[in-house]
């Protein structure tokens, strides 16, 4: 959906899904996982269907995602930090 | 002017009104109800959806057999609901607890479950206490705060989604021709020997019985038919949570875990006459009294707030008056109109279409605050 | 910022609380960064982006305290202000609260929802998204981007794509037709601002030239996608079809936030033109309400050149009410900035009436669309329970559950007040709007309780 235009030199390492990623320093949840290239963030709670950062600058709160074990919070108004780690909230 | 006729027009279309209205329709009776412009005086909508017994009638036995006999006619009362419009109204029969922080709330709670137990003549009143312990077994997936010391148990008590019950309430009602009929401001209304003529701005109505059940408006509109039932506005204001998985399972007078898994948080009681403002204080001292209940909840994000204004006569016991003056004008008030829809749609519409008087009705007359004012 | 410098150019004590993790506002996000870090873009952007730069260093030297990443929760009637961590929303997360004498709010705007078939599927965004992806972190759409919409943000923000190379599949021109000839009539007044005009011209002649498919007269937009967006299909003229696409990037013009102006009570008026609630000001910006006033976008939704102007005339009134200066004093102090105001104010009338929203935009045709994004709640359940008798929105949310998300109804407000007002054959000037409560913005439980 989104890619970057230049390589950084920064990055951190985060924990998504149990796995660790490495993402540039700076960026907002949300911008480092749609760059990563996952699309969906979690399942809307009414209906279950995929659902994925919308407005990019929290008004929306369509970019929730649990993140260092706190559910609902908004990725894109959070930065990103060393060994933070982030599931997506999707029901099994 | 609309002209419109009708055997019965209910004024208001509260939780109150809309029973009365709906049961009467379901009685073959033709009925119009009015309801208000004003949307921000509706207790209606901002109530706790409690089916309860537990704290109500204290002094007036006849009260705490009327709410036990409504919450036994609850659960039929519901299906039929949801039979009629598809709506789910998320009833619970579980029982209801009121939770004690410390030894004195727990030691004021049995005294109070005491006078309750002694004001039921029927015996019927069934509560009892219960300790720490047992309430963490009761309540397995969420750790009690430390100073829970215990809590109230009424084996009568449940919940519902009070929006979803006025919505289907409305909605069987005017699915079985009942006549709605919003926004009106009713400005006077005529009683001669056999009908009543209600003027609105806008419309004309002419009814054989008139049912004036209009929350805080009702003092003004019983005053018009010969009638006097003082009733005072009181805020409370309320919290929700986002949702989380279901871990609370009984309904409590200030907690409760509405059936999509948000919390509602309460309560408060303020003399601030009719103002629905939010406060910060309020709201801060109920957010801090439900994290001492449950520490748990200090994680979950608020969303929504808002403040209503509960309708109450001065001993907070309903009145059901049917006016000497104008004879088929009745006034219908009461701070339970959610626990009591079950026993409005049936016995009071009885009381009002058949004439049938439930027994020991003359407690509800509003005359007894007067005898109070006496004393 | 324009309102902070001049507050404190009078020696008031200002603080200003932004929910962002830097200054610049939603036109001149991250500029501090794209100046420092990615200069060659940062000259791209223009001179107006050199101007925001040098708007950024005043403010930040004027001596006012900025607060950014917080949100403020809620505001008492006394004006003493609790806010959070914008975000974070761990309970241990400070909680502080600050007393103001006077408030001013300049939250801007955001983008009018625009509720289509499909558009809660990822990959379906607003144009401005992709603006706030590129600014703050330099990223640029990956794949196919259909662009959809009207308005000069959309025409400006598909030209920064195409510069950049971004591949546009299509462009879908919603605008309403007939739309430039009825907005004819305004022109004289409007050419005296005429760089504007030009520019806009400008950019259609160059989406055009870049020989992108461009179609309008459109029926119906829907996007489709089982996990994600696949393609966008189209009808027009009566007939359908697909466009793959990865990225739909809508617009449909810019409305003032009025949730705060909204929460404190201020009375609002409808803007019919462009179909959106304002706060109700004078011509210092003073709302209904004592002591709160707005500037920017948050009021009349009309461009960077105005809202600067309009927060220094803010910051004058308030100085003028907390008695430093006389209102001679204020008076001409606020004469360059009624002049810049004049200049920019002349070509607005014909821009609104040029890019009035559609009816059909507003409200989604296919009733199965959901216009409250956050319950799943969609258009047909809110006619149905209209026609039940309803024509209050805060009714109407007690019964469909309308408005009670996270997003609090800023992405649904619009749509239930045109839909009501649809129904009952109003303006949505007489149905209102939902009330709005705190918290202004979620917080914890734990942050109202104040405790760790």
């Amino acid at each position: 959906m989104f890619k970057k235009q230049y390589e950084s030199h920064e990055s951190v390492s985060i924990i998504f899904e149990g796995k660790r990623l490495n993402v540039e320093k700076g960026l907002t949840v949300a911008a480092a996982l749609l760059v990563s290239g996952n699309t969906v963030f979690r399942a809307s709670v009414v209906s279950g269907e995929p659902r994925a950062p919308y407005c990019m600058m929290g008004v929306c709160f369509e970019c929730l995602i649990e993140i260092d074990g706190i559910p609902n919070q908004r990725a894109c108004m959070a930065p990103v930090r060393e060994a933070m780690k982030i599931k997506r909230q999707i029901k099994p | 002017m609309i002209k419109e006729n009708a055997e019965v027009v209910v004024i208001g279309g509260g939780v109150i009104g809309v029973s009365l209205a709906y049961g009467m329709v379901k009685k073959g009776a033709k009925v119009i109800l009015i309801d208000k412009v004003d949307n921000r005086l509706t207790a209606s909508r901002g109530n706790f959806g409690l089916v309860w017994v537990q704290g109500k009638g204290k002094g007036m036995p006849r009260y705490v057999e009327w709410c036990i006999e409504a919450t036994e006619k609850w659960p039929e009362f519901a299906e039929n609901l949801e039979t009629e419009t598809g709506f789910d109204l998320n009833y619970e029969k579980t029982g209801g607890l009121e939770i004690c922080l410390g030894e004195e709330e727990y030691q004021e709670r049995i005294n109070f479950i005491e006078g309750m137990s002694q004001s039921s003549k029927s015996g019927r009143y069934d509560c009892e206490m219960i300790s720490r312990k047992e309430l963490q077994s009761m309540l397995p997936k969420i750790k009690l705060g430390k100073e829970v010391s215990g809590a109230s148990f009424c084996y009568h008590d449940g919940c519902v989604n009070p929006l979803n019950l006025l919505k289907a309430m409305n909605s069987s009602f005017q699915q079985k021709g009942g006549i709605y009929r919003p926004e009106q401001t009713v400005e006077n209304i005529e009683c001669s020997s056999n009908e009543f003529k209600i003027e609105t701005g806008t419309h004309s109505f002419n009814a054989e019985k008139l049912v004036i059940a209009g929350g805080l408006m009702t003092t003004k509109l019983a005053k018009m038919v010969g009638m006097e039932v003082p009733v005072i506005p009181e805020r409370g204001q309320i919290l929700v949570t986002e949702r989380t998985s279901r871990v609370f399972n009984y309904p409590t007078g200030e907690i409760r875990q509405n059936f999509d898994g948000s919390f509602m948080l309460g309560s408060s009681h303020e003399a601030v006459d009719y103002d629905t403002e939010t406060s910060y204080e309020v709201l801060q001292k109920i957010a801090k009294r439900a994290i001492r209940i449950l520490p748990n909840l200090k994680n979950l994000q608020l969303i929504r707030s808002w403040a209503a204004l509960r309708v109450l006569t001065p001993d907070q016991k309903p009145v059901y008056l049917e006016s000497d003056q104008c004879p088929g004008a009745y006034a219908i008030t009461s701070h339970s109109g959610v626990s009591l829809a079950s026993i409005h749609s049936s016995v009071l519409v009885e009381w009002i279409i058949e004439k049938k008087i439930p027994r020991g009705f003359t407690d509800f007359h509003p005359e007894r605050f007067n005898v109070q004012e006496a004393i | 910022m324009a309102a902070a410098i001049t507050a404190r150019a009078h020696g008031l004590s200002v603080l200003v609380l932004d929910e962002q993790p830097s200054a610049g506002g939603q036109i001149f996000r991250n500029i501090e960064t794209l100046e420092a870090t990615r200069n060659s873009e940062f000259i791209k952007l223009g001179k107006e982006y050199e101007f925001g730069s040098s708007l950024v260093r005043r403010f930040k030297k004027s001596g006012a305290d900025y607060f950014s990443d917080r949100s403020v929760w809620q505001i008492d009637n006394n004006l003493q202000i609790h806010h959070v961590s914008a975000s974070s929303s761990k309970n241990n997360s400070v909680v502080s609260h600050c007393q103001a004498k006077r408030l001013l709010i300049a939250v801007g705007a955001m983008e009018r929802p625009m509720p289509l078939p499909g558009w809660t599927i990822p990959g379906v965004m607003p144009c401005t998204a992709a603006d706030v992806l590129y600014k703050s972190s330099g990223f640029i759409p990956d794949g196919k981007v259909v662009l959809a919409g009207s308005g000069p943000l959309l025409l400006l923000i598909g030209c920064r794509l195409l510069d950049v190379g971004v591949h546009v599949s299509a462009f879908l021109d919603t605008s309403m037709n007939g739309a430039l000839l009825k907005a004819l009539p305004l022109l004289p007044n409007a050419l005296r601002s005429h760089k504007y005009l030009t520019r806009g011209l400008s950019l259609l002649w160059k989406i055009r030239k870049a020989g992108i498919p461009f179609y309008s007269g459109i029926q119906n937009i829907e996007a489709l996608g089982s996990s994600k967006l696949e393609k966008v299909r189209i009808r027009k003229s009566g007939k359908s079809f697909d466009v793959k696409a990865d990225l739909l990037l809508l617009h449909n013009g810019v409305v003032p936030n009025v949730q705060i102006t909204r929460n404190l009570g201020c009375e609002h008026r409808w803007y019919d033109v462009q179909r959106y609630w304002e706060p109700i000001v004078d011509n210092w910006g003073n709302t209904s309400v004592d002591d709160v006033s707005i500037a920017g976008d948050c009021g009349r939704v009309a461009g960077a050149a105005i809202s600067e102007a309009s927060g220094h005339l803010a910051a004058l009134e308030t100085v003028y009410q907390l008695g430093i200066i006389s209102q001679t004093e204020r008076d001409k102090l606020s004469r360059t900035h009624r002049i810049e105001l004049a200049r920019h104010q002349h070509v607005r009338p014909f821009l609104d009436k040029l890019f009035q929203p559609s009816k059909k935009w507003l409200i989604p045709e296919d009733d199965k669309t959901l216009a409250c994004r956050c319950e799943e709640v969609n258009v047909s359940e809110i006619r149905e329970t209209v026609r039940m008798g309803i024509k209050d929105p805060d009714r109407l949310k007690s019964m469909t559950r309308c408005g009670m998300g996270y997003c609090q109804a800023r992405m649904c407000g619009l749509t239930v007040s045109e839909i009501i007002a649809e129904e009952n054959k109003v303006s949505p000037e007489e149905i209102g709007y939902f009330r709005v409560r705190s918290p202004i913005r979620p917080v914890t439980l734990g942050q109202v309780a104040e405790i760790d």
